[in-house]
């Protein structure tokens, strides 16, 4: 059963269109990565799916009910905003034995949860006294209180060192398994959601442009992309890049990588050999490459922006 | 998971915010100071009144000064700073994450800001009133009960429209100074009206101000005769001016509450 469905769901301030006919559809027992560029919609698009914002048009339903002020809902979902307030003059597992409370579990789950995020030592402090690092820590213990079904998180790992982060993505996929939590997640960090995500979502301009599984993603767009290994390959970047059916090329450590257009694909395997003879440079191998997360974004991007 | 008690928890969790320390020390000492500092000229100033009704009104009168005052300094903070912070800082996002709702979460937090403040002022003020002057208080305490009323609708009315603002603004330091304004402003304008009411020989300017602050129509009612050449209330006049200075203070709070459940969006 899809989790959320969104659909043609548009939303406006004044003369900002910021999200504009999104269709999204989160199944159960997944991680969706939401990546888009700032000012592409995320957030709103979390909002409105949270019941914190309505949309001008389109509906969105959350366990198939609409979430707006509705508390079954709140029951099922954690929220881990990107920046995250509390009550600050609040002891933290003082807090978090109050948000037990709330929901109706034991405080002893108070402790529990700071102890996934690493956060004991805190517990004495008040909230306000918190690095911003350690109150995303907190926030993200504040939404695993209630053990959600699907947690929703915006921009999550935005103050935290990378140590911090590893160990939070560990958590994600632990939870993941463990306890059968499906995770939105909304990032800028590409390689983050490409270690725990087995969806994504790219949105921009309010609008998502590729969504699905992120290995039938890859397939999909990987299509295009040749990767060329060579011994001198600024020159013959230069050769390749005259092609008239280049749309893109990169030389990384790995040599070159060019973005063909559709079906050209075959016309480089054939025309890459004879540039390098004319140079005389040496090819070593001529391969069709698997687009990375931040390809795929780029991809979308453009695509987006072209319309 | 059990039954959870998510109103009782926000409602605990905004007076610990409210009323942290000192706050409720201070703002208690000021009270009860005010309310007994005031007392002990209490009785001198009635001396003059005409009958053990007025004295009742006259001596609540006379205790309602400084604390009335702080409890509109206390209440403006707790509504500006207690719901317009926590709009602005998104406190108010946390709680909508919570199962309860949303005239739930707000009601718990003007509970605090307000309902908390209220019953404080009120016992302080009426205990002080039944240990200096039981014998008056006690057989008129429907007096006592009314002056508090008419007394209380205009800073409930202004708190009505800084929730209104609060819930525009989501923002609370502009919210404060707003209310501040519009208090003063009711100083100003009752001057004005009494110049009105005086220079046109008509008792039309009093009779609207006391819409909004029905403290004028009560005391014109309990007041000496002299006073009232332009407009001697009858009681009804006085309940008819309550009644509907509290019927603008509920709508604005009911509108309020509808802003806040089905359109304010975060």
């Amino acid at each position: 059963m899809p989790l959320i469905v969104a659909e043609d769901l548009a939303k406006t301030y004044g003369k900002v269109v910021a999200v504009n006919g999104l269709n999204l559809t989160l199944n159960e027992d997944s991680i969706t990565g939401l990546i888009g560029p700032n000012g592409a919609g995320k957030t709103t698009t979390i909002k409105m799916i949270l019941g914190l914002l309505k949309p001008d048009r389109g509906n969105v339903k959350v366990f198939g009910q609409d979430p707006w002020d509705n508390t079954t809902i709140r029951s099922l979902i954690g929220v881990v905003y990107e920046k995250s307030f509390f009550p600050p003059h609040q002891k933290t597992l003082d807090y978090l034995k109050r948000v037990c409370r709330v929901y109706g579990v034991a405080e002893s789950r108070a402790l529990e949860v700071l102890g996934l995020v690493n956060l004991q030592e805190a517990m004495d402090r008040p909230i306000k006294a918190l690095s911003a690092g350690m109150l995303q820590k907190f926030a993200i213990a504040h939404a695993l209180i209630h053990k959600p079904k699907l947690l929703i998180a915006d921009e999550m790992t935005a103050n935290l060192d990378p140590q911090a982060r590893s160990e939070l993505l560990d958590l994600i996929l632990q939870l993941h398994k463990d306890e059968e939590v499906t995770f939105l997640l909304s990032s800028h960090i590409l390689p983050e959601l490409s270690r725990v995500c087995d969806s994504v979502a790219i949105i921009n301009q309010g609008k998502v442009w590729a969504y699905g599984k992120l290995n039938e993603l890859y397939e999909k767009y990987a299509i295009g992309i040749i990767r060329i290994s060579t011994d001198n390959p600024e020159a013959l970047a230069t050769e390749i890049k005259k092609l008239s059916y280049i749309e893109k090329l990169e030389i990384d450590l790995r040599g070159i990588s060019a973005r063909v257009a559709e079906g050209m694909d075959e016309k480089l395997y054939e025309d890459a050999p004879k540039l390098a003879k004319k140079i005389k440079a040496k090819i070593f191998g001529i391969e069709t490459g698997s687009a990375s997360l931040e390809e795929l974004y780029r991809l979308a991007v453009r695509m987006s922006e072209r319309r | 998971m059990g039954k959870g008690k998510p109103f009782l928890e926000i409602f605990a969790s905004a007076l610990h915010e409210d009323y942290r320390f000192p706050i409720l020390e201070i703002f208690a000492f000021l009270y009860a100071l005010g309310t007994f500092v005031f007392a002990s000229f209490g009785p001198i100033m009635t001396q003059q009144t005409v009958s053990n009704e007025s004295m009742a009104y006259n001596l609540t009168a006379s205790l309602l000064g400084l604390p009335l005052f702080i409890f509109i300094i206390f209440i403006f903070k707790n509504v500006a700073y207690g719901l317009g912070s926590d709009l602005e800082k998104g406190i108010i996002q946390t709680y909508f994450s919570y199962p309860l709702k949303r005239r739930g979460i707000l009601t718990a937090k003007l509970l605090s800001a307000i309902g908390v403040a209220l019953v404080l002022f009120l016992t302080i003020q009426i205990s002080a009133l039944y240990v200096l002057a039981p014998d008056i208080i006690s057989p008129y305490l429907g007096t006592v009960l009314l002056t508090y009323a008419a007394n209380l609708s205009y800073p409930l009315l202004v708190a009505g429209i800084m929730l209104l603002v609060t819930l525009a603004l989501k923002r609370g330091g502009l919210t404060i100074v707003i209310g501040i304004v519009l208090y003063f402003a009711m100083s100003i304008i009752s001057s004005i009206a009494v110049f009105v009411a005086s220079a046109t020989n008509s008792p039309l300017a009093l009779q609207i101000v006391s819409v909004i602050s029905p403290n004028v129509v009560l005391a014109r009612y309990y007041s000496m005769p002299f006073f009232n050449e332009l407009w001697t209330p009858a009681f009804s006049d006085v309940l008819l001016h309550i009644g509907t200075s509290y019927t603008i203070v509920v709508f604005l709070f009911f509108f309020g509450y509808f802003y806040f459940s089905k359109r304010l969006g975060l």
